[in-house]
């Protein structure tokens, strides 16, 4: 599978061109919320007043992409939570209204297949149609699902793909009962670096055009490989395996952009990995731009991709890989690995 | 309920724009006799249960008949009128 | 491309708690809708729901799994689950093999307990036992924990058409030759969230739903889990074979987020899809099971895409939502396991609650069970909010 163009709502300035200038944005709030851009130019006001953070960042994103390339077919999303705001505010009005008069709005944006959906409806997209809602996996599910549609097809065919989280104050409270954040005041600069139990909460919609169609690709999905509650010592020899059935050994990587996120208890994970397998490699991160989500692999890819088009990404500066190792996990529980490599066509910015 | 048919129409506007969430349209932009539905607001049938709402939590008003709320929910003048007659808060 | 066989089923619905018993009552027309007893809402006593005749502490003694903050969604996942494998026989190996997929999908997911979740997500008073269960595929990772699988995990919310959507994704996993077995299926129960939600847009009916009919009113919620083993022909030793994946279809209506449009164009384009994968013309399908909610919007849309896709010939056709009512994310699945049902024993199960047909379309269900009627190929619908559509279609076996 191969990707042709790629757009991203990011708590970093992904959605003009300072990202892949060297801009860093740094939030010191402890929620790393995304930099929206102004939907209107993009969005009709009679549909924007309805839609949820989730949807909103979904449309803004993938949209552009939608009527950059008319030939995508369907949508596939990865969201653990979807428009969990609304969910959430639906939810209070039921308790506050004693399960009343309520408003259908926020029971309709709160199905996380909201925003597939209203893709498909604003980009007319009538082809398969799809939301992976699996945790940390939902990324990678969607890929690789996309990956059996366009198998499926003996004819050229785009989908396109991506993944969708929004921060609300709902989550926050309950993924804080979970102990997933912090609770000292830290910047997004210094997470990773840091040992303490917890991380900081980001969020962002990442979208992808992906095709069975080489020509006009800039990267190549090569494969992807996942495992739920692995013992300590269990991923390292499936990764050697996993590389070897792609006919590669761990030195053919060249770039490891793996999800850790600065929390005491987990990146160990990481780390052991990077030890056992790639012990020549440094371990490259992506949390401090994106902050700690579910579905954050999806921006990792989106920044392996502007690292192989030899972007100046802040802190990556002067490398140039071609084939990248993308690792996430959340809680422990469930580990995604996706596999990328570059083609030699130059990428268009999509905006 | 010492209120003016006047400014009733304009705490109604006010409450409709929340409600609705409209975004770009101030109260002098929606016109007391222009049909909500079909018009140029844009308005569809997931609104005039939202609206159904509002009657309900801002002026106390029960719409549970479909037919009645077609009836009633036409534009701001005939919406209004309904509330004077009907409200019970 | 490896042929996919359904090799073990396992349901629990308001029919009852397991594919046998709900069979029966299949069989004798009796509905599993009526007053809850274990389902607390404002709405208990004025709205007729489907509900499982087993509250959680009893569904925690029938699974055996009774661990803090386990959620009835999971609770009747696992009922579900634990008979799909048994009936398949498969063997812990196998199901921990990392060849063995295992994809569910739910809409309300770990959300059940409205209360609960209105405490800990607002921060107001007492913390929980729910509170690491929220998530829509929490289901998924308790049964990938308690089941110790090993291989290819998904969890699938299309609405109230993802289970169809788990059903399409393993027959593919499995053609595809990425899995050689997958475990596919959904669960969701009633909750607070879905009843209001569905209230809110006033397509709930008062009385239980009428599937197809001139009067209906709106559908009945119900709640339900089903999974299927799904395997490859070159991987199954000595097992019977009750029926075989043979199509699928998946498109969108691009319409409206929340009804399907006039001409029935992304259920239309799901069906017609699933006949060109399976290889059949219109005139192969022997039953139809529609997916038939009782909302106004949904059985007029339908009606037309029959009437489009079969002319005058359309095929005898039933909802089965007047006994199960809507099991959202789970009536996929649990509808592909009536359809296997039909195909096993060569009969039709009828859609209840209908006397008098559509104005302007006709269509006429079938009212009454009918039996000694092969069944070689079902077309099974699924459609929901998003757009979202996918039919089945399932087979005898040659």
């Amino acid at each position: 599978m191969y990707i042709k163009a790629i757009s991203a709502i990011s708590p970093q300035l992904t959605y003009g061109d300072e990202y892949v200038q060297g801009d860093f944005q740094i939030h010191t709030k402890g929620i790393i919320n995304a930099i929206e851009p102004n939907y209107l130019a993009i969005i009709p006001a009679s549909l924007l007043r309805r839609m949820g953070k989730a949807v909103r960042m979904g449309i803004g994103a993938g949209l552009p992409l939608i009527k950059n390339y008319p030939a995508i077919d369907g949508v596939i999303i990865g969201t653990a939570n979807g428009g969990l705001e609304d969910c959430i505010r639906f939810l209070n009005q039921i308790v506050d209204y004693e399960e009343g008069v309520l408003t259908p709005t926020n029971f309709v944006n709160s199905t996380p297949n909201a925003v597939a959906g209203q893709l498909a409806l604003m980009g007319e997209k009538m082809g398969y149609n799809s939301t992976h809602t699996n945790g940390s996996l939902a990324f990678d599910n969607a890929l690789l699902d996309a990956k059996l549609v366009l198998e499926s097809s003996d004819k050229p065919m785009e989908l396109l793909v991506g993944a969708v989280e929004e921060i609300s104050d709902y989550n926050y409270n309950i993924d804080t009962l979970n102990k997933h954040y912090k609770t000292e005041s830290i910047s997004n600069e210094d997470l990773i670096s840091s040992t303490t139990d917890g991380s900081l909460c980001g969020e962002g919609a990442t979208m992808f055009v992906v095709s069975n169609e080489k020509e006009g690709a800039i990267a190549e999905v090569v494969d992807q490989f996942q495992i739920c509650f692995p013992e300590n010592d269990e991923i390292a020899p499936l990764i050697v395996d996993f590389l070897s059935k792609n006919k590669l050994t761990p030195q053919a990587i060249d770039l490891l952009l793996f999800g850790n996120a600065g929390d005491g208890r987990t990146d160990f994970w990481y780390n052991n990995l990077q030890k056992e397998v790639f012990p020549n490699l440094a371990i490259h991160t992506f949390k401090q731009f994106c902050g700690d989500y579910r579905t954050a692999s999806a921006f990792a890819c989106y920044q392996a991709i502007q690292l192989m088009q030899k972007h100046s990404i802040h802190g990556f500066e002067g490398q140039q890989p071609t084939t990248i190792l993308v690792y996430n996990q959340f809680s422990g529980e469930r580990h995604g690995f996706i596999l990328l490599r570059k083609l030699p066509l130059a990428m268009k910015m999509e905006h | 309920m010492d209120i003016s048919r006047d400014d009733l129409k304009i705490e109604f506007k006010q409450h409709l724009i929340t409600y609705l969430n409209l975004l770009d349209v101030k109260v002098d932009d929606i016109k007391d006799d222009e049909s909500l539905f079909g018009g140029d607001l844009g308005l569809d049938s997931i609104d005039s249960v939202e609206m159904i709402v509002l009657l309900d939590r801002e002026y106390g008003i029960k719409i549970k008949n479909p037919t009645e709320g077609r009836q009633v929910l036409v534009d701001v003048n005939t919406i209004v009128d309904y509330i004077i007659a009907n409200r019970t808060k | 491309m490896r042929k996919v066989f359904i090799t073990g089923m396992g349901s629990i619905s308001s029919l009852g708690l397991t594919v046998e018993e709900q069979l029966k009552k299949l069989r004798s027309g009796q509905s599993g809708i009526g007053k809850v007893n274990h389902f607390q809402s404002v709405y208990s006593e004025s709205l007729p729901f489907a509900e499982i005749n087993a509250s959680d502490e009893e569904l925690k003694a029938i699974t055996g799994f009774a661990e803090k903050g386990i959620t009835r969604t999971t609770l009747i996942a696992i009922k579900a689950f634990q008979e799909a494998i048994a009936d398949s026989r498969l063997t812990p190996a196998q199901i921990s093999h990392t060849r063995t997929a295992f994809i569910s999908s739910s809409t309300v997911g770990g959300m059940c307990y409205t209360d609960a979740l209105y405490t800990d997500a607002n921060n107001k008073g007492e913390i929980s036992e729910f509170y690491s269960s929220y998530e829509g595929s929490n289901h998924t990772l308790q049964i990938v924990k308690q089941f110790k699988l090993k291989g290819y995990t998904d969890t699938i919310n299309t609405a109230c058409s993802s289970s169809a959507n788990a059903i399409l994704l393993g027959a593919r996993l499995i053609q595809s030759g990425r899995a050689d077995r997958a475990i596919v299926g959904g669960a969701d129960c009633l909750a607070k969230f879905t009843v209001n939600g569905f209230n809110s847009l006033r397509i709930l009916n008062e009385q239980p739903c009428k599937p197809f009919d001139e009067h209906r009113e709106g559908l009945t919620l119900g709640e339900g889990a089903a999974y299927l083993v799904l395997e490859a022909e070159n991987v199954i030793e000595n097992k019977p074979l009750y029926a075989e994946v043979k199509g699928f279809g998946n498109a969108n209506d691009a319409f409206h987020p929340s009804a399907t449009s006039d001409d029935a164009r992304g259920p239309l384009k799901a069906m017609r899809d699933a006949l060109s994968t399976a290889g059949l013309q219109p005139s192969a399908i022997d039953y139809i099971n529609a997916h038939g909610t009782g909302t106004v919007n949904n059985d007029e849309t339908e009606s037309f895409a029959f009437m489009e896709l079969f002319g005058t010939a359309i095929p005898a056709f039933s909802s089965t939502k007047g006994y199960t009512g809507h099991t959202l994310a789970a009536a996929g699945a649990l509808e592909a396991i009536i359809s296997v049902l039909s195909i096993q024993n060569n009969e039709i199960y009828p859609n209840l609650n209908f006397s008098t047909p559509i104005a302007g379309r006709g269509l006429i269900p079938v009212t009454n069970l009918k039996q000694g009627v092969e069944i070689k190929n079902v077309l099974s619908n699924s459609f929901g909010f998003g757009g979202n559509g996918t039919s089945l279609i399932i087979s005898k076996v040659d």
